[in-house]
């Protein structure tokens, strides 16, 4: 017999409840032992949903399909400003690079980079590393794995942590360059969405606390001599929360 | 490229995954799934001017829906039956797919297929709710928006569509771990 609560028990583990009925329904938790089992079960199809069922992707045929059909409904005379960076990915795509990585990249790569130059380096890099799959080069949900193989490769010790429960899934780290300088990755996983953070050492430009490029949320903050970027195409809140779970961190580190 | 151009491709592009991944789970085929995107985004593309700013996913997605049930009833109206694929990878998927994460598609678990082969048998009004909420991760407005729905009605549906979620797959997996024991 279900408790008449688990309708509101859903809109609760949705995040759709204002925190005083959020507050009803966490107290109610502690006498339904109904309500318990319901919420470990839905808490368990949403993390199969997440991680385990198929998220499916644009390939580079369906991309380079939309653009044309773009490019007949785009005035000629504006269309394909940019032949050098064409002929560039041309040339890519005959070494490392396949056709089709190309494909996708050129999609992005040919809007002209504007504004800042560090900023066109975090989104290109984000976008090299969920098109070309090397998205992790230390394989590892555990901290005590990633950080030691950072500091071996990148020299530098930036705090990591597995945030699975507050929604931050820690999948691995990899070794990036921003402005030809070597940076640390550490990479998570938010739902259906991939969060690079990058952390780098004595970086004294002035640095804006957000910015959005291509759609891809960025957000920096500093701490000690650490200058940390966290992108992704999740919301901006979600990129903020994590910023704050790890600026926490480097506080514990700190004290350690 | 013209400024209009320019936005769109910076606004809109990002969110090409959103729009092909809830096409796939809504036909449940890989050739009708890049059709309805393509028309989508060609339909965005046209209304764009008429985007007043704000989150750009759920209008992109309530566009795909409408494109999904246009090809639909176009489909009736020929007479066609669309036959939903058994197993949703096609042969030569492999070859273009990007795979379900970016870590690799071969990774995927027997268990994932399983989910993934659950999730296809449900209904679609049920399907599309289930998607938007746990893999868009949108809120019951945007999804009561997208689908066109009250709000009501998206709580009862993502309530029944979990609900047969926990019986047909949550029931497999504890059988197949007593089994194990």
């Amino acid at each position: 017999m279900p408790c008449e609560r688990a309708q509101q028990l859903e809109a609760y583990l949705d995040g759709e409840l204002d925190a005083a009925a959020a507050a009803v329904v966490e107290s109610h938790l502690e006498t339904c032992g109904e309500c318990r089992k319901a919420k470990s079960q839905i808490e368990a199809l949403r993390t199969a949903l997440r991680e385990k069922a198929t998220y499916h992707r644009a390939d580079a045929k369906l991309r380079a399909r939309i653009r044309a059909s773009l490019d007949k409904e785009t005035p000629r005379t504006n269309v394909l400003r940019f032949p050098g960076v064409r002929a560039m990915w041309a040339g890519a795509a005959g070494g490392a690079i396949s056709t089709a990585l190309a494909a996708s990249l050129a999609f992005f790569l040919l809007m002209p980079a504007a504004g800042d130059p560090l900023i066109t380096d975090i989104t290109n890099a984000h976008l090299r590393s969920i098109a070309s799959e090397h998205l992790i080069d230390v394989v590892s949900t555990d901290r005590h794995t990633v950080k030691p193989w950072l500091a071996a490769h990148a020299d530098l010790s930036p705090p990591v942590a597995d945030f699975s429960k507050q929604g931050f899934k820690l999948i691995g780290g990899r070794v990036d360059f921003l402005e030809g300088v070597r940076s640390a990755v550490t990479v998570y996983r938010h739902g259906a969405h991939i969060v690079n953070v990058f952390a780098w050492a004595n970086y004294e430009e002035e640095l804006p606390d957000f910015a959005t490029r291509n759609g891809y949320h960025i957000v920096f903050w500093k701490s000690g001599n650490l200058t940390f970027c966290a992108i992704s195409d999740t919301s901006i809140d979600d990129i903020l929360a994590l910023s704050r779970l790890l600026k926490g961190l480097s506080q514990t580190d700190a004290r350690e | 490229m013209d400024d209009r151009r320019r936005r769109f491709e910076a606004q809109a592009l990002p969110h090409l995954d959103a729009a092909i991944n809830l096409a796939r789970w809504l036909t449940r085929s890989h050739a009708d799934a890049d059709d309805v995107v393509q028309d989508a985004m060609m339909r965005a593309w046209r209304a764009f001017d008429g985007f007043r700013g704000g989150d750009i996913r759920p209008w992109l997605l309530t566009i795909v829906r409408n494109c999904w049930r246009t090809s639909m009833s176009e489909r009736k109206r020929r007479g066609h039956v669309a036959l939903p694929e058994e197993n949703t990878q096609q042969p030569g998927d492999e070859l273009t797919y990007a795979g379900p994460s970016p870590e690799s598609a071969a990774m995927q678990s027997d268990a994932g297929r399983k989910l993934d082969a659950v999730i296809a048998t449900l209904p679609d009004e049920f399907r599309e709710v289930l998607i938007l909420r746990e893999m868009e991760d949108l809120s019951y407005r945007e999804i009561a928006t997208i689908t066109d729905v009250p709000l009501g009605t998206v709580m009862s549906r993502l309530n029944r569509a979990r609900a047969m979620l926990r019986e047909k797959w949550l029931g497999e997996v504890e059988s197949e771990a007593s089994h194990a024991l």
